[in-house]
């Protein structure tokens, strides 16, 4: 049924000048783009005056397209689902873990893109991700982790260490 | 984008992300576009513009740490400290919407009444069109700070779309709604006055008023407070006062029910108003208002208009009255006491008709015409003026019950009712020469069911009518089995099993009867030395359900049929040993062919009864018999006798010597004369006396039976509650009876004194009886 006819296109242009087209399904993962489209219309939007992008480049714009691709189908998002079950759980189904297997630097790109492009599921497994390498580490580990110097006094710290202590794992 | 851009002015450079003044200065002409220029449309580098300006925004400054491109920013976000940006942002926004709004306003004060309409529909169509887009382009803006204050608590923050309604609402509402309101109310009344109007602006005023409320503990939710207030309770004030003076003034130059016509047409119109254009939540109220000052302030004037509409059969306007009055509370009630009174006045009025016209002999089909011709009158009025509603249909049957139970006819005792009715089903069922048909009869009796239903003394009727079944049954001129069944149904239908077992059980009587004289005849065939001389059919009824007597003479039957008797009654004790058989004689008749007459060359046949039988076959012996030697032959009363002899002698069958009246010392002579157009003659005419009788006796036996009836239910009433207080058991004792009589309260207290000398009962303490086993 889907092939009477041809899924409508959408092109986005990355800030390095990339144009990227992509089914409008697709591009509707972001609600950003969805609600571009829903107030001006899609008439204008053609591979040579495509949506501008400007804060995203080329190679996190096609992982988050990839990414859009994968769960085209997923039922669409309603506003603010606070009380989604997926916001409760650590878990990352398996093709989401694949997909986050990139460098921290790729991984925190995706995660300010899909913020910024509005795609809160993508958002949601980048932060999942991160939570997943802070568990079970300590303080300097996590340092270690994430390249972060100790910026504390030794007197803050134990102040911040008493301040948390009922979170203690004991 | 060049050709959708035309008219607006140019956007400014994408200003520096940590720059606040430029942000605004850019934000601000991106938002003037939208506000002022949306109908040149939007380019989607605007459009992405200033989202992306937003987003940097709230995204760049110094609170948030290091520049979040840096991996490093995470581990300190999540810290209480770390504060969302875009408060700055956000106020901005919400003076820039006030500076707007001022401007408006003033464009508004030069307006009034209806260009004010259209002016602030066009702006409010402008300025939420516009909140539709600035909201999407200050998404992010909503996504995080304004979710985060409101999560917390804080109040008179809103999402940005509702932010803009709050203004609105605000700085432009406030100051003018109470003007854009008499706009709404001077349209409304110019279409009230039959002016066509533009009824979607005022749809629109709706909307936007509608939209204006909003909750303001839980912005999620909207609330009709504001419409109620700024809209609704005008509206419905304006309504009240319009129709106020519209009926008033109506009414003095009109008819009541050209006014009930009126007030039809506005309530109707104003239903019709709501579709049309205002919310639907105004409906209940809007009626309520229009009920109010179109009925309840004119009911009296109605309610006295009623009287003429029933008198005069009025019946649409009555109809017309009752779908107003039913409108409001309470609004029926006195229609329904002036409806009942006037339904009883009818059927007394109507029944007191008939009686002055017959005041001889009322026809029982008469009389029980006259109540349903009532009745059908009225009923008819129910279903097509009333809706049939309950209540009414209640009032009617109140006022059917009052005239059929207490009217000029009935005023020697409320037995009158019940045996005319009974009377005349018996016409309706005895074999007659008019012969209704089957189809119609039925609708008759359906039709004699329902005076029956308003009889209070059922057991009369059902005296009357076992009696004359009785009478159908043993002579054989019921018009039909079926016609009698379904007439049983009906009765049983109406008052229960036991109400209808005695007829039944008669009428199974017959039946077996007819079985039982089947094989007797073949018992006969079977002697064959002594063949039957008569055809005789026999009749076995039993004592308790059939309401017959003995008869109160005695008698000797002739030889002949003494013999055929004898015969049938070895028959029968053979087939039912120990049961005794008691002779009717009374009921009795039969055939006599008379061969002597010198005048005809066909013999006479005579239906006579059996005590005429007895007194003819003595002349089979001689020709003359002293009155004296019959009385002695037949052992017949006198009273009897001279009842069977008068008829002989009206018909000139006997002669009397000395002429007159036959008594003792009178000689009776079979007159070989005799003359008779018809070859059958009936003598057998005891009938209008007997029956006359029977009526007497009937209305004896019902107080007998009455006092039976409740002291049966007394026992049956303590059998299962063992104990109760004498009050109590009156009223119960009454309510189990009432189906058949209206039971007196001295006669159920007599009953009770009569089961406690028969210690059925016992008196305990505190006036409570209790019941012994």
């Amino acid at each position: 049924m889907a092939d009477a006819k041809p899924a409508p296109k959408i092109w986005v242009q990355s800030n390095d000048s990339a144009i990227i087209e992509l089914d409008r399904q697709v591009a509707e993962r972001s609600v950003l783009i969805k609600n571009l489209i829903e107030d001006i219309g899609d008439e204008g939007i053609t591979a040579q005056n495509p949506i501008p992008i400007p804060n995203v480049n080329e190679a996190v714009l096609r992982k988050v397209v990839e990414w859009c691709e994968h769960h085209r189908n997923d039922p669409p998002q309603t506003q603010d689902d606070d009380n989604d079950a997926r916001k409760k759980t650590t878990e990352i189904e398996e093709w989401d873990q694949k997909f986050m297997q990139v460098d921290q630097e790729m991984l925190f790109e995706i995660i300010l893109a899909s913020n910024y492009l509005d795609i809160k599921p993508l958002l949601d497994v980048g932060c999942k991700t991160v939570a997943n390498m802070i568990k079970g580490k300590s303080p300097e580990e996590i340092r270690k982790t994430f390249n972060i110097t100790n910026d504390f006094t030794p007197e803050e710290e134990e102040q911040i260490r008493r301040e948390n202590e009922w979170a203690e794992d004991r | 984008m060049s050709a959708n851009t035309r008219g607006a002015p140019q956007m400014p450079p994408a200003p520096n992300k940590e720059d606040a003044v430029a942000t605004w200065n850019y934000l601000e002409a991106g938002i003037d576009r939208v506000m002022l220029h949306l109908e040149h449309g939007i380019d989607m580098h605007t459009y992405m513009g200033v989202y992306t300006a937003v987003h940097d925004f709230c995204t760049s400054q110094k609170a948030v740490g290091l520049g979040m491109s840096s991996g490093a920013s995470i581990g300190s976000g999540n810290h209480r400290g770390a504060h969302l940006l875009g408060e700055e942002l956000y106020r901005k926004l919400s003076d820039y919407l006030t500076k707007h709004l001022h401007q408006v306003l003033q464009e508004a004060r030069t307006h009034s009444n209806e260009a004010l309409l259209a002016f602030y529909i066009k702006e409010w169509n402008r300025y939420t069109n516009a909140a539709k887009y600035i909201h999407h382009l200050f998404r992010y803006l909503n996504r995080h700070w304004v979710k985060r204050e409101m999560d917390e608590g804080k109040r008179n923050i809103y999402d940005v779309y509702t932010l803009h309604l709050v203004q609105w609402r605000e700085e432009l509402f406030k100051n003018i709604s109470d003007k854009v309101m008499d706009a709404v109310l001077m349209l409304v009344e110019k279409q009230r006055n039959g002016e066509t109007i533009d009824h979607s602006q005022i749809k629109q005023v709706v909307e936007s008023y509608v939209s204006l409320g909003l909750d303001e503990s839980d912005p999620t939710r909207s609330t009709l407070d504001i419409y109620r207030y700024h809209f609704e309770n005008p509206f419905l004030a304006a309504t009240a006062k319009y129709y106020e003076n519209e009926s008033k003034q109506f009414f003095t130059e009109n008819s009541v029910v050209e006014y009930m016509k009126k007030a039809e047409t506005r309530l109707d119109e104003e239903k019709d108003r709501v579709d049309m254009f205002l919310h639907p939540d105004i409906l209940h109220a809007l009626q309520k208002t229009c009920e109010k000052v179109l009925i309840s302030d004119h009911a009296t004037l109605l309610r006295d208009e009623f009287q003429v509409l029933l008198e005069n059969d009025r019946e649409q306007d009555m109809a017309r009255m009752y779908g107003l009055l039913q409108r409001i509370p309470e609004g029926l009630e006195p229609l329904r006491q002036r409806f009942e009174t006037h339904v009883r006045k009818a059927g007394l009025n109507a029944i007191e008709k008939v009686a002055s016209e017959n005041p001889e002999k009322l026809e029982p089909k008469i009389y029980v015409d006259a109540l349903l011709e009532v009745h059908t009158q009225y009923s008819g009025l129910v279903t097509r003026a009333f809706r049939e509603e309950a209540e009414f249909t209640r009032s009617l049957d109140n006022a059917c019950k009052e005239f059929v139970n207490r009217n000029e006819i009935c005023k020697s005792g409320s037995n009158k009712s019940p045996e005319l009715l009974a009377k005349y089903t018996d016409v309706l069922l005895r074999k007659s020469s008019t012969g209704i048909e089957e189809a119609e009869l039925e609708g008759t009796l359906a039709r004699i069911m329902i005076v029956f239903k308003y009889i209070e003394d059922k057991d009369v009727f059902q005296k009357f009518y076992s009696r004359m079944l009785a009478r159908r049954l043993v002579h054989s001129n019921s018009s039909s089995d079926d016609a009698e069944t379904s007439m049983i149904s009906k009765l049983k239908e109406a008052c229960g099993f036991e109400y209808t077992n005695k007829l039944q059980r008669m009428f199974q009587d017959m039946q077996i009867s007819k079985d039982l004289n089947n094989s007797y005849r073949e018992h006969c065939d079977s002697l064959e030395s002594n063949k039957a001389i008569l055809d005789s059919q026999y009749s076995i009824l039993g004592t308790g359900f059939w309401p017959l007597q003995a008869p109160n003479t005695n008698f000797s039957p002739p030889g002949e049929i003494n013999e055929e008797i004898e015969r049938f009654t070895r028959f029968y004790k053979n087939k039912h040993e120990g049961r005794k058989l008691t002779w009717l004689w009374q009921l009795c008749k039969g055939e006599l062919k008379a061969g002597y007459c010198k005048s005809s060359k066909m013999p006479y046949t005579f239906q006579v009864s059996m005590y005429q039988m007895a007194i003819l076959l003595l002349f089979n012996e001689k020709d003359v018999h002293s009155y004296d030697d019959i009385a002695a032959a037949t052992l017949l009363s006198q009273e009897v006798l001279d009842q069977a002899l008068a008829i002989l002698v009206k018909a000139k069958i006997l002669l009397v010597s000395p002429e007159g009246k036959p008594e003792s010392g009178s000689e009776l002579r079979l007159n070989f004369d005799f003359k008779s157009k018809k070859i059958r003659v009936n003598l057998n005419l005891g009938g209008a006396k007997e029956s006359k009788q029977e009526e007497v006796e009937t209305n004896k036996t019902i107080e007998e039976d009455r006092k039976l009836l409740i002291q049966s239910a007394i026992v049956r009433i303590m059998k299962a509650r063992k104990q109760m207080k004498h009050m109590q058991l009156v009223s119960e004792t009454i309510n189990q009876i009432k189906a058949r009589f209206v039971p007196k309260v001295p006669d159920i207290k007599k009953c009770i004194e009569i089961l406690l000398d028969k210690e059925y009962l016992e008196r305990l303490e505190d006036d409570d009886l209790g019941y012994l086993a």
